[in-house]
């Protein structure tokens, strides 16, 4: 297939974590196993987010390919990570 | 901080069948006097009577070598204290007492007090020492032996051990692996080899090495309640706590050359603080999805620190671990079992706090846990220093 992988950095700070983070740390569980083997994860202490309350964005914070995604759920995840799969793809 | 210490800790088995033991180890310290105390008491016979026996001995013993009252009147107040052995128709119990003096660094003195117990070992590092000796005899009245104390003085320098053990270890093995028990020789040349084979063994360790060794020798089936005390004088073990970026921009540097020239473990806490030092260290962090439990976010690792982890929500779970005292081998394995396991493993721990707010947190849907880095800062500093007798050190950045 030779198709470059999602990079997906989860944000696993304080904020994000005791905010939702902490769900989505169990990507393992609520993603497609096709899914899951199109992507990468990682964990990040901080996405510098949190501070930028200008933008008036929620925790938690997801980065999917570069893009910044808040207030992220399992169901919003995984849908974005569909979305980008079949682009990709 | 001191650059020297005194570890001392103690191993012991019972009797076999026995639910309580018959020799009882006592250890105190001052350290506005730099004084420690530490008493070995084997009671007569075993099991409750002996504990008896042995307790009131080694508490007298204990309480008396504060007080500057003469040792030969110490010891028969002692032995006429002693309440009668209902079988055996005589009082008594044997002791130990180790009085260690630490005012001067260089040469820590030890006023040692033998009644019968084994003579205890002096070693350098993994060679025997001799102790000199000097011996009283009491003359008591109503005494049914012979009585005998054994006096002497000598220093402690770095590296050196002081070990102390009841017949319990002595006499092992007697009459099946040896005619006449393991005997103080036997002894003396398996704690020279354990500590060749490991020089820098803890006290715990080579106490509980000793009367393993010697619960085998007895055929896991032991003949006397057996005991072993350790004490050790070495450099401690350093542990270097960071958490929170300085109250300014400019100080940054400051920390991270602080984490760079410590001796010692290091632990960094929370993302902003691991951010910070990876920026200026130049090194990368990674975060370790595989090891995390609800309520603690994964741990991370990076280059030159022992260890990584998110700050309030774990540094709270820490806390309360150390106040309740949990085992680490019950905890989940997360950053939180790593960092108790760190602190327990030290001697010294400095915390580094740093004291700039994080707007993040003061957004009010953060659960109230989230509290204050200098107020759970306190509590684990707290905890440490009267439950784990650990010295710390504290600085706000």
């Amino acid at each position: 297939m030779g198709q470059k992988k999602i990079k997906v950095k989860i944000c696993v700070g304080t904020a994000c974590f005791v905010q939702g983070g902490a769900d989505l740390l169990l990507y393992e569980d609520f993603l497609d196993p096709h899914l899951l083997g199109l992507c990468e994860f990682e964990g990040t202490s901080c996405l510098d987010a949190c501070k930028r309350d200008a933008v008036g964005l929620k925790a938690p914070f997801v980065e999917v390919d570069g893009k910044l995604y808040s207030e992220m759920t399992p169901r919003k995840l995984s849908e974005i990570l569909k979305e980008a799969a079949h682009v990709g793809g | 901080m001191n650059d020297l210490f005194i570890d001392v800790d103690y191993h012991q088995r019972f009797k076999s069948g026995q639910k309580i033991a018959g020799d009882v180890f006592l250890q105190s310290r001052d350290s506005t006097s730099c004084q420690i105390v530490c008493t070995l008491s084997d009671g007569l016979g075993s099991g409750v009577k002996a504990n008896v026996l042995a307790n009131l001995t080694a508490h007298m013993a204990h309480k008396l070598s504060f007080s500057p009252m003469h040792l030969g009147k110490s010891a028969k107040i002692i032995m006429n204290t002693l309440p009668v052995c209902s079988e055996r128709k005589i009082s008594y119990a044997t002791f130990t007492i180790a009085d260690i003096r630490y005012a001067d660094k260089d040469a820590i003195t030890v006023q040692l007090i033998e009644y019968d117990n084994p003579p205890a070992f002096h070693f350098s590092h993994s060679e025997a020492v001799s102790i000199a000796t000097t011996s009283i005899e009491l003359h008591r009245e109503g005494a049914f032996k012979q009585e005998i104390i054994r006096q002497s003085s000598f220093t402690l320098r770095m590296g050196d051990r002081l070990v102390m053990f009841t017949d319990g270890v002595t006499q092992s093995g007697m009459g099946t692996h040896f005619p006449l028990g393991w005997r103080r020789s036997g002894v003396c040349s398996h704690i020279s080899r354990l500590i060749a084979g490991n020089p820098d063994i803890s006290s715990r360790e080579l106490s509980g090495a000793i009367t393993g060794k010697a619960y085998s020798l007895d055929g896991m089936d032991a003949k006397d309640d057996i005991t072993c005390a350790v004490v050790y004088v070495r450099k401690p073990r350093r542990t270097l706590v960071v958490t929170g970026p300085p109250f300014t921009k400019e100080r940054d540097a400051d920390l991270v050359r602080k984490i760079e020239s410590f001796e010692g473990k290091k632990i960094v806490s929370g993302g902003t603080t691991a951010q910070i030092v990876s920026r200026l260290m130049e090194k990368r962090v990674s975060v370790d999805l595989s090891s995390w439990s609800p309520g603690v976010p994964p741990a991370s690792k990076m280059d030159g620190l022992d260890l990584v982890t998110e700050g309030m929500l774990t540094l709270g779970k820490v806390a309360t671990c150390l106040e309740q005292k949990i085992p680490t081998n019950s905890m989940p394995n997360d950053a939180v079992r790593r960092y108790v396991s760190l602190l327990m493993d030290s001697d010294q721990v400095h915390f580094i706090v740093g004291t700039k707010i994080n707007e993040a947190h003061q957004d009010p849907n953060i659960p109230v846990e989230i509290g204050i880095r200098r107020t759970i800062m306190g509590r684990i500093r707290k905890a440490l220093e009267e439950q784990y007798l650990k010295e710390t050190v504290l600085e706000y950045m």
